[in-house]
């Protein structure tokens, strides 16, 4: 008798990979450690997504709403996978909640952590109240409260977002590129604008990865359309003289060092591996790539493919990846379950 | 330690005091030279929208850098000062004061439009550069240039007759920009004439420049030119804040 197939992680790959194999007829348990699916979009309350501008509770819900309503899919929230034995086609799982499942393959769909700006002090995040992340801004506006100061709720007058927050950063031993935020980011502040006509935002930046179709959707449209301005530099600290934020670095195309006053100071947060990934790892008895990522050991032949035979991965748990393509992921892998499963039949 | 970034350091901002004594402690004479700070403090937000308001300007705000302007600038290659992307720069940042360290050289562009056609961005740095021209001579950071001069003589003909009157033009600009009339080339230039031309039109010019002839109906033309260019000029004025400028003055006038 065929046995199901063992998701690890309910957000946007997640959901693909659950939803691909119920549409053809394959069991599978989906496991997620937070108390619903969704994943980050719906965890951390996503505004407009990148690049259809659809609300995150409208797309991302709609896909837990699909594979909710799959009767081929079970779904285990508040559970996560304490061991896993077996060989591909048989495997056996234990989970937190005490169940024990079987499963013929398993795709990690685990995801990313977000980076914590603590981390980055002199920015001043944890410290002033006015410097928030990306994430944050994007729950003022999902929520309908609008970008407001914490502090006082004031409307912002002038508004920095500060790029690569726990990216390309080697003091932080965080040297990728979080691919997203500089989308993001523009995204943002042209919402930012949209709602707040009279607030100037400026984005620092050390280079604009707004890439492929995002040049024109994201980067120029800020700028030719909303007036959002882009200063080369990498700020050196963030403080405060008791009213504004103030932001010192150097404008390195002016050679002159600046020291300029906020409303309110966003970092543009990146991507770390999840931070459970070397429980994961041990647990799955997979190998991690050299930032802490799930590591992809076929680029070419099977989609993603693990180190360990029978065990998949897909979306953000790769590495930084947008919402559409980690979708794409769960779908592939799904794929490359159900293909790898006709091979071993066909081979026994 | 040697100093690497000397060029940096603006000689007017060196601070030499004969006598001072801070603390106690006397820091008199050369050595003890202070160098000003060059920390931007503030952007000024409005003047992006301020050079965008003028003609020409109105696509500063696409400029993201590349520096293809000032590879491309003819001007540059004489006079490495002039530089469009650091001037689009300062424009869009708002940093006023460095750009008018660089007022006296700004006029210099020679509208050939090479950085027109290597623009990526399509930001028209040309026009950029003539309607900064234009907003250093209306704020009066610079006095009207030559050419504005010309300008106004050239529009102020067409608008009072249609036509234009060449010998007029020329008077008027050499008037109005305090230049004798009797210069060695346009001696030459007349005396040339007179020797190759033909009789009956140099007759015709001759009496041109005595009561120069208007277009035909050319009045109700003239008015709606002048009402376009009153327009045009009060939205520049409001987007300039001269005419609160202007408001102030007269108040303090009457005071």
């Amino acid at each position: 008798m065929s046995k199901p197939i063992l998701i690890i992680g309910g957000g946007p790959a997640g959901l693909a990979a659950a939803h691909s194999l119920g549409t053809v007829g394959k069991q599978s348990i989906l496991i997620e450690k937070e108390d619903r699916l969704g994943g980050a979009p719906i965890l951390s309350g996503y505004a407009k997504l990148v690049p259809s501008g659809e609300w995150a509770k409208d797309a991302i819900g709609g896909m837990v709403k699909r594979v909710e309503d799959n009767e081929n899919v079970r779904i285990e929230t508040g559970a996560k996978v304490v061991s896993f034995n077996g060989e591909p086609g048989n495997f056996t799982a234990k989970l937190s909640n005490g169940n024990t499942v079987e499963a013929e393959a398993a795709i990690l769909c685990s995801g990313f952590t977000h980076f914590d700006s603590v981390n980055k002090p002199e920015w001043g995040f944890g410290t002033y109240e006015d410097v928030v992340t990306t994430t944050q801004v994007e729950q003022m506006i999902s929520s309908g409260q609008g970008v407001r100061c914490p502090s006082d709720s004031r409307k912002p007058k002038r508004v920095a977002i500060l790029l690569c927050v726990g990216s390309r950063d080697r003091q932080i031993g965080r040297e990728w590129c979080s691919k997203i935020c500089c989308t993001v980011s523009s995204n943002l502040a042209m919402e930012i604008r949209e709602e707040l006509p009279d607030c100037h935002v400026y984005i620092y930046y050390m280079d604009i990865r707004t890439f492929g179709l995002y040049e024109t959707k994201y980067y120029w449209r800020s700028q030719e359309e909303f007036k959002v301005k882009y200063i080369k530099a990498r700020i050196a600290e963030v403080t405060s003289d008791g009213e504004k934020l103030i932001v010192k670095g150097e404008d390195t195309l002016v050679k002159r060092p600046i020291t300029i006053p906020f409303d309110m100071v966003v970092h543009a947060i990146g991507m770390d591996p999840n931070v459970d990934n070397d429980e994961i790892a041990n647990t799955f008895g997979i190998d991690l790539e050299q930032h802490g990522f799930i590591d992809v050991a076929n680029r070419y032949g099977v989609m993603g493919a693990t180190s360990r035979p029978g065990v998949y991965v897909a979306g953000a748990a790769t590495g930084p990846e947008t919402i559409d393509d980690s979708i794409a992921q769960g779908h592939a892998a799904a794929m490359a379950v159900l293909s790898g499963l006709k091979e071993s039949a066909k081979s026994a | 330690m040697p100093i690497h970034e000397k060029s940096l350091i603006r000689p007017e901002n060196l601070k030499t005091h004969d006598k001072l004594v801070l603390d106690g402690i006397d820091v008199s004479g050369h050595w003890s030279t202070f160098i000003e700070t060059r920390v931007v403090s503030d952007y000024n937000e409005a003047l992006e929208e301020e050079i965008s308001a003028l003609p020409g300007g109105e696509y500063i705000h696409r400029c993201w850098q590349c520096g293809s302007c000032t590879n491309s600038c003819t001007v540059h290659a004489i006079n490495p000062d002039f530089n469009p992307r650091f001037w689009i720069y300062l424009i869009r940042m708002g940093m006023e004061s460095e750009l008018l360290r660089d007022k006296d050289i700004i006029w210099q562009c020679v509208s050939c439009n090479k950085c027109t056609y290597a623009c990526p961005r399509d930001v028209v740095p040309e026009g950029v550069m003539k309607a900064t021209a234009h907003w250093l001579e209306r704020k009066g950071h610079t006095p009207k240039s030559p050419s504005t001069h010309f300008d106004e003589v050239f529009t102020e003909q067409v608008i009072a007759t249609g036509k234009i009157e060449e010998s007029r033009t020329i008077r008027r600009f050499f008037k109005r920009t305090n230049q004798g009339l009797m210069q060695s080339w346009m001696v030459e230039m007349v005396k040339r004439m007179l020797r190759h031309l033909p009789i009956g039109l140099l007759s015709r010019m001759g009496l041109a420049t005595f009561i120069a002839p208007r277009t035909s109906n050319w009045s109700s033309a003239a008015s709606a030119i002048q009402e376009y260019i009153d327009e045009q000029h009060d939205k520049q004025d409001k987007a300039l804040s001269l005419s609160e400028l202007i408001d102030v003055a007269q108040k303090d006038a009457a005071a």
